[in-house]
């Protein structure tokens, strides 16, 4: 008995030792994208506050509703961007943005623009309605993408195939901490009491060539900017939510590798034990 | 000369946190330049040279797409591309510009020429930009 739960012993450790390695070698790798995608999270970051802000001060000021993009409309049909990882192995980045989403949608009539293999794996399964599925690889979007994909939204937006635009990305609040948000993109935000209190001055707003070519110009590059912002801060969150999840497998590895050598050595001193007392028997008989 | 706090901010950064004396740019309806004490104004922008006025030297650069939005006290310049002049790679220009002259003359369909002519009016003005 002895002998074969060594062995057995011995092949579980050799198991969870490979699975260490590879779990490492991910966290070294999640940590070296992580860097960079880090990095270029803060740089867009300034242009998507900023970008946001301006938008925002814009719409309070604003008292012409001419613009498709600013009317209110009953909303039937939302349309969702997500924005989710392309591989799994994530801890819970892709569920929680799975669930954010659900909990913002609450089973209601929408449509999806999933960004990232997952995304598109998760509404493709969920049957939902897809609006594209050209962006598979959340990694390898860029500007040029998200102009593109701005540029369909806004059109099925102001044909009324949906009434209300959302955003569904994680924010990446730190290397530990990344928060799944649902961002409302249109119809523009405003709040008409607000504007008039607040900023009773921007009602002078000056308009060149006019506040619905303006509009119908700067909504489309505010929608790209957008999702290329959210994306950065998503692709940020994958890499750190890998990398906390693998830190935490392999010390996880770690632990049942001692565990089992512990364990190991404990049958091996049994064995001999239990083989000198056969010895010592036999030689008193 | 009165002096406003001016950012311009893209995609990939920031580009200009400070006071400025003017800015000019070329906005979808013409070239356009805002000095201190501007009213509320917003704009899209084209794609054109750009000029900053800081303590009167003048820096340029090649700007496309974004906005221009004035607020009083700040003025904010949203752009999709920006790029000083003399960050600007001369030859990775031509080269865009050839290709886009390639790009127009095998498009099939009017979105592609489009592009295409968007791409080479970006090529041009960054090539202008560079030049002087």
């Amino acid at each position: 008995m002895a002998a074969s739960s060594m062995k057995d012993i011995k092949l579980r450790m050799k198991s969870v030792e490979s699975t260490m390695q590879i779990t490492k070698a991910m966290e070294l790798v999640a940590s070296s994208k992580l860097r960079r995608a880090k990095l270029h999270a803060e740089q867009t970051r300034p242009y998507f506050t900023t970008l946001h802000q301006t938008l925002m001060d814009i719409c309070y000021g604003n008292t012409d509703f001419s613009s498709p993009y600013v009317q209110k409309r009953e909303v039937k049909k939302r349309c969702y961007v997500m924005i989710a990882g392309d591989r799994g192995l994530a801890g819970g980045y892709n569920a929680n943005l799975f669930r954010a989403m659900e909990e913002h949608r609450a089973g209601a009539d929408s449509v999806m623009l999933p960004i990232g293999k997952k995304a598109v794996e998760y509404c493709q399964r969920r049957k939902l309605p897809i609006l594209t599925e050209d962006y598979a690889l959340a990694e390898d979007v860029q500007m040029d993408d998200c102009a593109a994909m701005a540029k369909l939204l806004c059109q099925s937006f102001c044909k009324g195939e949906f009434d209300e635009l959302e955003i569904v990305y994680t924010n990446f609040v730190s290397m530990l901490s990344q928060q799944p948000a649902v961002l409302k993109t249109l119809p523009l935000n405003y709040d008409r009491e607000l504007a008039k209190e607040e900023k009773g001055l921007h009602n002078l707003t000056l308009y060149e060539p006019s506040s619905e070519a303006v509009y119908n110009a700067i909504v489309p590059e505010y929608v790209a900017g957008l999702i290329y912002g959210a994306l950065a801060e998503s692709v940020a969150s994958e890499q750190g939510a890998r990398r906390t999840a693998m830190d935490a497998a392999s010390k996880n590895a770690s632990e049942m590798i001692e565990d089992l050598s512990l364990h190991y050595n404990r049958a091996r001193q049994a064995a001999i034990t239990q083989e000198i007392t056969e010895i010592v028997a036999g030689a008193e008989a | 000369m009165s002096t406003f706090h001016l950012q311009i901010v893209t995609p990939d950064g920031g580009f200009f946190d400070g006071e400025a004396e003017r800015v000019s740019v070329r906005t979808i309806d013409g070239e356009a330049a805002v000095l201190g004490n501007h009213i509320p104004y917003v704009t899209a922008l084209g794609t054109g040279e750009a000029r900053v006025v800081v303590d009167g030297q003048t820096r340029r650069a090649a700007a496309s797409g974004g906005m221009l939005a004035v607020t009083p006290g700040h003025v904010r310049v949203v752009a999709t591309t920006f790029e000083w002049a003399e960050d600007i790679d001369v030859e990775r220009a031509k080269r865009a510009k050839e290709d886009a002259e390639q790009r127009i003359q095998n498009a099939k369909d009017p979105h592609e020429l489009q592009l295409a002519k968007a791409r080479l009016s970006r090529a041009q003005v960054r090539l202008n930009v560079a030049k002087r």
